[in-house]
């Protein structure tokens, strides 16, 4: 059953981030890209991390997203949704530089990762308490600057929202 | 059956692919903003992948921090482009070169 | 524990399901002769004004920064409340330092000012809401 279901959200995550990236209008675009985030947190469970999947839906289909289509909303892109990509040369150069990163990278986990030792020992989930107890003790410094980052971009987003045209 | 790690790295790989190729070809903004998002999936699935592997929770723990970033990476950045839009009224980023001269 | 799962994926599959049959089923049986006033938004005499994509308020949007900031914080306070018998007050305190550094976000958003939604001086495009008024006076003289 699990090789089905990882094969199925594989499938999903990289058919719809493909078609994320070649659909014309950025509403779909953010839709596919829902889409591929749902199936990235099915692989999470399967990954034993199930609090991180419920978080993963959370920020980024409950929030980001959200924000995303609000944008996209707000601009009125209607006009941008016509024919706009670079013909010719630049694209086709942009897609033989991906095909080698993913050369790369395939070469690399290939000759990386192919005997990696498991680790012996009880299974480790990553259950909400789990966490909760690695994060605040061990990781309690980043918890906390972690703070001061997200003042900072509230404050910082609010002012660039701000922005007044002269 | 377990499925090995190469296989979520393989997976991440993909995707990340797709990311780059979503942030060289298109010419939307936002899109292109989207693409990064989804780069940022991609490494999140490594880590949890990995963090299987060697059976820590540290890699999970990450992902909270990255998940963190991403959000506030996605305001401060809606809100330059939301800014640069009522600026030149256009996302398209052949035509925002206001730093280029 | 995967097996607990197994409730949310079936659930899952029926959704998609669900729809996507009921979907079909409309597909297939719907008789399809399209005319201009069955396929506009409303078909009771009611005529749609401009198009559904309209631009919303940028005030929504300081809204929603918000929202999200306060919405990764949430993501904190889940496992705070699970481990916070065991760690006592010492967690106790490093949440209170954490919730008020992001208050202070907030007050810095109230005091100024972006969360008052009366505030005409700080319409952000002003070309563009103009636009909008004087084409809804050109049209009501027109009618």
């Amino acid at each position: 059953m699990i090789p089905i279901l990882f094969f199925f959200f594989a499938a999903v995550a990289i058919a719809s981030g493909i078609m994320m990236i070649v659909h014309r209008n950025p509403i779909y675009c953010a839709l596919f890209l829902i889409l591929t985030l749902f199936a990235v947190a099915g692989l999470y469970v399967l990954l034993n991390a199930p609090f991180i999947a419920a978080v993963h839906i959370i920020v980024y289909a409950g929030a980001i997203m959200v924000l995303f289509l609000f944008v996209i909303m707000l601009l009125d892109l209607k006009s941008e949704t016509s024919r706009q990509r670079p013909g010719g040369l630049p694209r086709i150069l942009s897609i033989i530089m991906s095909g080698v990163l993913l050369a790369e990278l395939v070469l690399f986990l290939r000759s990386g990762t192919a005997n990696l030792p498991l680790v012996e020992g009880d299974l480790i989930i990553g259950s909400t308490k789990e966490i909760g107890n690695l994060l605040f003790t061990e990781y309690l410094f980043p918890f906390e600057i972690t703070s001061v980052l997200l003042l900072s971009s509230i404050i910082g987003s609010v002012i660039l929202a701000r922005l007044k045209l002269k | 059956m377990e499925i090995p790690i190469s296989y979520y790295l393989l997976l991440s790989g993909i995707l990340f692919t797709i990311g780059v190729v979503g942030v060289l070809t298109r010419r939307n903004a936002i899109v292109v903003f989207m693409s990064i998002e989804l780069m940022l999936n991609a490494v999140n699935l490594t880590l949890v992948a990995f963090s299987k592997q060697f059976n820590s929770l540290d890699g999970q723990i990450f992902v909270f921090f990255v998940m963190v970033v991403a959000a506030a990476e996605v305001a401060v950045g809606l809100a330059l482009i939301v800014a640069i839009f009522r600026l030149k009224q256009t996302v398209s980023i052949d035509k925002i070169n206001i730093m280029k001269w | 524990m995967l097996f607990n799962f197994a409730t949310a994926l079936v659930f899952l599959i029926f959704g998609g399901l669900f729809v996507l049959l009921n979907l079909g089923i409309s597909r297939i049986l719907q008789a399809r002769n399209p005319h201009p006033v069955k396929i506009s938004t409303y078909e009771c005499g009611e005529l749609p004004e401009g198009e559904s994509w309209i631009q919303f308020n940028i005030r929504f949007y300081v809204v929603a920064l918000v929202f999200l900031i306060f919405e990764v914080e949430i993501i904190f306070l889940f496992p705070w409340a699970l481990v916070f018998k065991d760690l006592g007050l010492f967690a106790f305190v490093e949440m209170m330092i954490f919730v008020f550094i992001l208050l202070v976000g907030l007050a810095y958003v109230w005091a100024k000012g972006d969360l008052d939604w009366d505030k005409p001086q700080s319409v952000p495009a002003p070309e563009l809401s103009q636009s909008y008024e004087q084409k809804e006076v050109t049209e009501t003289v027109d009618s």
